[in-house]
């Protein structure tokens, strides 16, 4: 087990882009896949594409980003990968439905993104997890439901429209 | 340029900070108690940990965590959420992360700190700007149908801990279906079944948290 303790910076800086330009024509260069609902966590067990078991426990004020570099040595190198994201699009088909959705989305306490008619909301689990929750508009056909990546959902809507519903009016009766 | 990785035996609480872990669920599950269980397995073992409590507008958790004589007092905080307790381990966890901090600079070998939130109800999830990594209690009183209710705290955790197992034929619960519906919502992700007044299945909690955040396996 190798214990990673800093994020040594990003590959796309030059200071590390030349030398992991070589170690990866040398097949140096070991990935690991991070999951995006993982990429927010200072401490974590992974392995990586070859099979090398992590222990990353990183200071507070830093966090894993795609492209971390986490080693860098005369013969390998390790960097991070984030597992794209999937999204489900939910497309309500009037105004009022649209409302109601919102409404039920800001419930649930789910991170959403805005595209326009449509409303994108990240998947953390199970795509039947989230539609369970919604499942009265969506057998009404009052909201269609697809499940997008995260290269088309960067298409449908920019990253820095993200956002975490938090209305909350759900009783909290047991408080 | 050179990186050399360190063996894993370095101490990492000095170089990095404590290990943050939540504990949350609905009131009366059994937060505190697994707590109390907990803390001396942890010493036991080793570990240098803290405690931060969360209560709605009291300390209650946190005297009683205090009075018990298992920990320094000085090791136990509190924080008054004022509001819905999951408004400050997840919308704005500012209040939990200093006195997280606070703690860190108290006592600078910390390796660990277990963060207990007020109770709260089946949708209660951890920021994890918060914690490293997050356990979920529920009881079996609480009745057999809460896994299949899904609830976000029941699905995101990285630990369930269904807790009160020893009540379970008093209260009509199959504990066994009750189980393998948890394990089934959950997709696999652990499940732990305690009966935290006889200690049962306390090692078990303290093992999955030493291997998740401490990486001692």
């Amino acid at each position: 087990m190798l214990r990673i303790d800093r994020v040594l910076g990003s590959r796309l800086e030059p200071e590390f882009s030349e030398e992991l330009h070589r170690l990866e024509h040398q097949g140096a260069v070991d990935v690991v896949t991070v999951p995006a609902a993982d990429l927010a966590r200072r401490r974590l067990l992974i392995a990586t594409r070859n099979g090398e078991e992590l222990a990353i426990a990183l200071p507070r004020n830093e966090k894993l980003f795609d492209g971390a570099v986490l080693l860098l040595e005369d013969d390998r190198a390790i960097v991070v990968r984030a597992a794209t994201e999937r999204w489900l699009r939910l497309e309500p088909r009037s105004i009022s439905d649209a409302v109601e959705l919102g409404y039920q989305v800001g419930n649930l306490h789910w991170r959403v993104r805005f595209g326009g008619e449509v409303l994108l909301v990240a998947l953390e689990g199970r795509p039947e997890d989230y539609t369970a929750r919604i499942e009265n508009l969506i057998a009404a056909r009052r909201v269609a439901v697809t499940v997008l990546d995260e290269e088309t959902v960067d298409a449908l809507a920019p990253a820095d429209s993200v956002s975490t519903a938090i209305a909350h009016d759900h009783p909290h009766d047991d408080h | 340029m050179l990186h050399n990785p360190r063996p894993i035996d370095d101490d990492v609480g000095a170089q990095v900070g404590a290990a943050r872990v939540g504990i949350g669920g609905p009131v009366g599950s059994g937060k505190t108690a697994l707590i109390e269980a907990l803390i001396p397995v942890l010493q036991r073992r080793g570990i240098d940990f803290a405690v931060v409590t969360n209560d709605l507008v009291t300390k209650e958790d946190a005297e009683r965590l205090r009075r018990s004589g298992l920990i320094d007092p000085a090791r136990v905080s509190a924080v008054e959420a004022g509001a819905c307790p999951h408004t400050v381990i997840r919308e704005d966890p500012t209040l939990n992360i200093a006195a997280g901090d606070e703690l860190e600079m108290r006592f600078p070998r910390l390796e660990l700190i277990l963060f207990e939130s007020g109770g709260d109800n089946l949708a209660s999830t951890f920021s994890l700007d918060l914690v490293d990594w997050w356990i979920f209690v529920i009881d079996v009183a609480g009745g057999d149908d809460i896994p299949r209710k899904r609830g976000p705290g029941l699905l995101r955790c990285d630990l369930l801990v269904v807790n009160k197992i020893d009540l379970a034929p008093h209260v009509g619960v199959d504990l066994d279906r009750m189980l393998v519906e948890a394990r089934k919502v959950r997709d696999g992700q652990p499940v732990i079944a305690t009966n935290l007044k006889t200690c049962t299945g306390v090692e078990a909690v303290a093992d999955a948290i030493s291997a998740a955040v401490l990486f001692r396996i």
